[in-house]
């Protein structure tokens, strides 16, 4: 029962952003620090290029890249899970707290376990999920009212106040730590994309292959709990089931996704809430361009951040959040 | 026989009872309005017997199975309800909201088959809101909209449809617009229809049963020239009322009435 136009329009859509999102891989790919001109990109990457040109291009700007593209692809869908199940637009896994609980659990785990280079980064994906997991029960059982079920406009409020309090435990951490790994959780914190190297994008990628499909497999379930309660019981939705269960798959897509790049918010703001307005409220509809659009979103601004303060750059946490709060504010200001 | 009723439901929140050990019986096949003044707990009773909220204790007892245990998408396939006016559906279409109603039947990635594009289509018929099918429900008029989430529910193919005040913020020609199409669906469906009515004189018109509630206790229920009485309404509503004879229906009526004051 969806208009064939609504349907042409997002394949539409979906072909543009693609377009778009393979000419900000190509930039991407051109300029950075080191040089390598656009000219030497398709030979290189078919094997002509020379050992320099190589290097930039398959160690440094490719991984990383790829690896920007899929945080924001799940950090997209997870604010529209999130979304979905709160009924509320302003949820993010940023906002909410869920990324302040993986950073707390990744930098317990960065201080106090010897590092092994090796198991060390397949690791960090579980370590956040469980750091985003227990702030994301106690968010959860707050929220959770005995006679009225879960209260979406709670969930948003306690998140926010856990974000809070776990970003200073963040910074108590850092205050008892050594120099260096003060480093690494201070760069974790502005969302600088850490983990760009292959090893980074195995241990990201089976998360966004599992929950991806899993999403859309809900998406009428989402559609339907985004009405109104009584409205999703009369139909049929175990309703606190299903939240259960799309809770957890947000948190590990946002879990997963911040691993590796660090506290970076907003994306799962922005990406759900743009798509929504292009084609309606449909998930089915709309999942798949939030996806392209925060992938995008985030590479987008990885690549400006890298780019204009040399040698070091913005952190493209910074770069979103700088995109993201005038936003947020918008929306704020409209309801 | 009757499939549908409750057993000393008790609803309520902590101490507080706002239904207390009601038991009523829904006769099938026919259309039942729940009428009482505002608090006396007539929408609990509706959402606690649509399983939307739970009850502390007693029993809701649909085909002989307990609806509290029973799986919510089978149940979703014998009864429906159109709660009391729903948010808006923000950004949809009316053929996507229909087409929402058809989730008990739907498996997987939940594709509309051909089935359900049929059975969307008919409710739409029903209902007048074909022609409004690729519009906004946000777009349509308050009228239309309640249609529409009749429709939804009506896609849903249940033998039982409750409905929380169906006519609130209708004008009277679209009251009895949304009223003679329940009819309609009970008359030549065989829909059992159950729903909070506000106006006595409307649930004199279109109901087979009354159920007369005050502070959480039925004071009367049966047809309506056992309920639209003076005696009746004075104790459930606390007003003097002159009962007539509605000259085109033949259905009792409430003429006038005044507030009883200091008994």
């Amino acid at each position: 029962m969806i208009q064939t136009e609504l349907i042409r329009k997002q394949r539409i859509i979906l072909v543009i952003l693609f377009v778009l999102l393979l000419a900000t891989v190509i930039i991407s790919a051109g300029v950075g620090y080191s040089t390598l001109s656009f000219d030497r990109l398709i030979p290189t990457l078919l094997g002509n290029g020379t050992f320099k040109e190589e290097f930039v291009l398959f160690s440094v700007r490719l991984p990383r890249i790829i690896i920007t593209i899929l945080a924001g692809m799940a950090l997209a869908l997870s604010g529209a899970i999130l979304q979905g199940i709160t009924r509320n637009d302003l949820a993010d896994p940023g906002i909410i707290g869920i990324n302040s609980g993986a950073g707390v659990a990744i930098s317990l785990f960065f201080l106090y376990f010897p590092i092994q280079p090796g198991s060390f980064v397949y690791l960090l994906p579980f370590v956040a999920f469980i750091g985003a997991l227990l702030t994301a029960f106690f968010i959860y059982i707050m929220a959770y009212n005995r006679k009225v079920g879960l209260q979406p406009v709670r969930l948003v409020l306690v998140g926010v106040g856990f974000s809070m309090a776990l970003s200073g435990l963040m910074i108590v951490l850092i205050s008892s730590a050594e120099r260096q790994k003060v480093d690494f959780i201070a760069k974790w914190i502005a969302g600088n994309i850490w983990g760009a190297d292959w090893p980074f994008i195995l241990a990201l990628l089976p998360w966004l292959i599992v929950l991806i499909p899993f999403t859309f497999y809900k998406a009428n379930k989402l559609n339907l709990l985004g009405l109104s309660e009584p409205v999703a019981v009369g139909v049929g939705v175990s309703i606190e089931k299903e939240r259960i269960v799309l809770l957890l798959a947000a948190v590990a897509l946002a879990a997963s996704a911040v691993s590796v790049t660090g506290g970076i918010a907003f994306i799962g703001l922005m990406a759900p809430h743009i798509a929504k307005s292009l084609v309606g409220p449909r998930h089915q509809l709309f999942l798949p361009v939030a996806i392209l659009i925060g992938g995008w979103l985030l590479l987008f601004a990885d690549t400006i951040g890298r780019n204009v303060v040399e040698p070091n750059g913005i952190p493209a946490g910074v770069m979103v959040s700088l995109l993201g709060a005038p936003y947020f504010m918008y929306l704020l200001l409209k309801k | 026989m009757v499939r549908l009723y409750t057993d000393d439901l008790s609803i309520g929140y902590g101490e507080r009872l706002i239904v207390n050990e009601l038991s009523v019986q829904i006769p099938d096949q026919k259309i039942t309005t729940i009428i009482g003044p505002n608090g006396c707990g007539k929408s609990t009773l509706l959402k606690a017997i649509t399983r939307i909220i739970s009850h502390q204790s007693g029993s809701v007892i649909l085909d002989g199975q307990n609806v509290a245990k029973e799986n919510t998408k089978q149940l979703a396939k014998k009864m429906a309800i159109l709660p009391q006016t729903p948010e808006s559906a923000s950004g949809l279409t009316v053929g996507e909201l229909v087409s929402y109603g058809r989730f008990p039947y739907q498996t997987g990635f939940g594709r509309l088959t051909k089935k359900d594009y049929e059975v969307v289509e008919w409710a739409l018929e029903v209902t007048g809101t074909k022609d409004f099918k690729y519009h906004p429900v946000a777009a349509l008029s308050g009228g239309q909209r309640q249609r529409v989430w009749i429709a939804m529910a009506l896609a849903q193919e249940t033998e039982i449809i409750f409905l929380d005040e169906p006519t609130t913020y209708l004008d009277m020609a679209h009251q009895l617009e949304v009223l003679e199409l329940l009819q309609k669906l009970n008359r030549e469906e065989k829909r059992t229809i159950v729903m909070v009515l506000h106006d006595l004189n409307q649930a004199a018109r279109f109901a087979d049963y009354i159920v007369a509630l005050k502070a959480g206790q039925i004071v009367k229920a049966g047809n309506c020239e056992e309920v639209i009485t003076q005696e009746v309404l004075q104790d459930v509503f606390n007003i003097n009322a002159e009962i007539g004879t509605d000259p085109r229906t033949n259905k009792p009526m409430c003429i006038t009435y005044n507030l009883l004051r200091g008994e």
